[in-house]
C-alpha cells in the first residue's frame, strides 16, 4: 500500500522513518557479519525489480483498486534483506510513479517490510520444524502459500493501523483496506505457494536470505 | 371572392417579407453569457477512475471555496469564481484510504485551454518509467558489486 503525503500525522511519519532506519541498519550489519556474497546482489536486485513492477499490476474491484505486493515472496527469498529491497522499490516508485509520498516512504516500508520479515520467520520456522509434512516440496509450498497470504493481510492491517493512528475512523478504514485485499491475499497465496514449490524443486539454495541456509 | 383571397395572400406575403427584411437587415448578434465549469478528473494511474472521492477546492487565499464528490467517472466540476485565477484542488479517495492528491489550477496559464491540467508532475509513459526503474536497480546493483569487488580485492591484496 502506498500512503500519500499529507495523510498521516507527523509522529506516525517519524516513527516510520525511525523503524525503517533501524531495520536497514540491522540488515546491513547482519549482512556484513555474514559476509556479503557476490551472488546475493543479483538476487537482491531481481527481487527488488519484481517488487517494483508487481505493484503496477492492478486489480480493479468495485470502486477500489488494489495491486499485488508479493511481500511474502520477497521475505521468504531474501530474509532480512527484503527490508532494504522493499525500501529501494518504494523509493523508486515514489519518485518515478508518484506512488505514495516522499515523506511516507518510511512508514510505507514498515507496512510492507515487517510483514515480509514475518513471512520469512514463519517459513523458516515451519521448514525447520517440519510442521506440516516431511515431504519438503509439499510443506514448502503450503508454508509459502500461508506466508504469502498472511503477509498481504498483515500489510493491510499495518496500513490500516498507520491510518488509524493518524486519526482516521477505525471501521471505515479497516473494512476498506482489509476487505479490498482479500482477493489479493488469495491470489498471492496461490502464486507464492507455486513459486516456492518450484524453487524448492529446482533451486532450493535460492531460498533463505544469503543463500547459505543449509538444509 | 377569389380576388379577395388573392389580395389576402398578397397582403400576408407583404407583411411576412417586411418582417423578414427587417430581420435580414438588422441581424442583431446576441451573446448569451455562460461560464462553464472547471472540470477535474481523478483516477488511479494505470487503473480505473477514483469514484466517490471527496474533492475540496481552495481559492488563492487558501479558503475552502467548494467541496463535493467525484462521480462514477472520477469527474468533478465546479463553476469558477469571478476574479479568481488560481484554485487548489485536493482529492481524497474514500474507497482507498491513504490516497490523496492535490493539484493547482491556474486559469491564466495556457494548459487550461487544452483542458488537460497536470495532476502531480510530468506524465511519462508507464513503460519509460518501468525501464527507468530497472535502470536504477541495475545501477544500484552495479554499485554494490563494485563495492564488494573492491573489498575482495583489498582483502586478497593484503595477504
Amino acid at each position: 500500500m502506498h500512503i500519500s503525503d499529507g495523510v498521516l500525522s507527523a509522529p506516525v511519519l517519524a516513527a516510520g522513518w525511525i523503524i525503517t532506519a533501524v531495520f536497514i541498519a540491522l540488515a546491513i550489519r547482519w549482512s556484513k557479519k555474514k559476509g556479503i556474497e557476490v551472488e546475493v546482489i543479483p538476487k537482491l536486485s531481481v527481487m527488488t525489480a519484481v517488487f517494483f513492477v508487481v505493484c503496477l499490476v492492478h486489480i480493479p474491484i468495485g470502486p477500489t483498486c488494489v495491486h499485488f505486493i508479493l511481500a511474502g515472496l520477497l521475505g521468504i527469498i531474501l530474509g532480512i534483506l527484503a527490508y532494504p529491497a522493499i525500501f529501494i522499490g518504494l523509493v523508486l516508485q515514489a519518485f518515478l510513479f508518484q506512488f505514495g509520498g516522499i515523506t511516507t516512504i518510511g512508514i510505507n516500508t514498515v507496512n510492507v517490510g515487517i510483514p515480509a520479515l514475518i513471512a520469512y520467520v514463519i517459513f523458516q520456522r515451519g521448514m525447520k520444524l517440519e510442521l506440516l509434512s516431511s515431504r519438503r516440496e509439499f510443506s514448502a509450498g503450503v508454508l509459502g502459500a500461508i506466508a504469502g497470504g498472511l503477509s498481504v493481510f498483515l500489510v493491510a492491517v499495518f496500513t490500516a493501523g498507520a491510518l488509524i493512528a493518524s486519526g482516521e475512523k477505525f471501521t471505515g478504514v479497516a473494512v476498506a483496506i482489509v476487505g479490498a485485499h482479500i482477493p489479493v491475499m488469495i491470489i498471492e497465496a496461490i502464486v507464492v505457494g507455486f513459486i516456492i514449490t518450484f524453487l524448492v524443486r529446482v533451486k532450493p539454495e535460492v531460498i533463505g536470505s544469503l543463500g547459505c541456509d543449509k538444509k | 371572392m377569389k380576388i379577395k383571397r388573392v389580395f389576402a395572400i398578397l397582403a400576408l406575403l407583404l407583411v411576412l417579407s417586411c418582417v423578414s427584411i427587417s430581420e435580414v437587415s438588422a441581424h442583431r448578434l446576441v451573446i448569451d453569457r455562460e461560464i462553464g465549469e472547471i472540470g477535474v478528473k481523478a483516477y488511479f494511474e494505470g487503473a480505473g477512475p477514483c469514484q466517490d472521492a471527496n474533492v475540496k477546492v481552495y481559492d488563492e487565499e487558501g479558503n475552502l471555496y467548494i467541496e463535493g464528490v467525484t462521480d462514477d467517472n472520477g469527474y468533478f466540476g465546479f463553476p469558477p469564481k469571478i476574479g479568481m485565477e488560481e484554485y487548489t484542488v485536493a482529492v481524497d479517495a474514500v474507497h482507498m484510504p491513504g490516497h490523496k492528491a492535490e493539484t493547482v489550477i491556474n486559469l491564466s496559464q495556457a494548459s487550461v485551454g487544452a483542458g488537460a491540467g497536470s495532476a502531480g508532475g510530468i506524465e511519462m509513459p508507464l513503460y519509460t518509467r518501468i525501464i527507468a526503474g530497472f535502470g536504477y536497480i541495475i545501477g544500484l546493483a552495479g554499485a554494490a558489486m563494485a563495492y564488494v569487488g573492491w573489498k575482495l580485492n583489498k582483502k586478497y591484496k593484503g595477504r
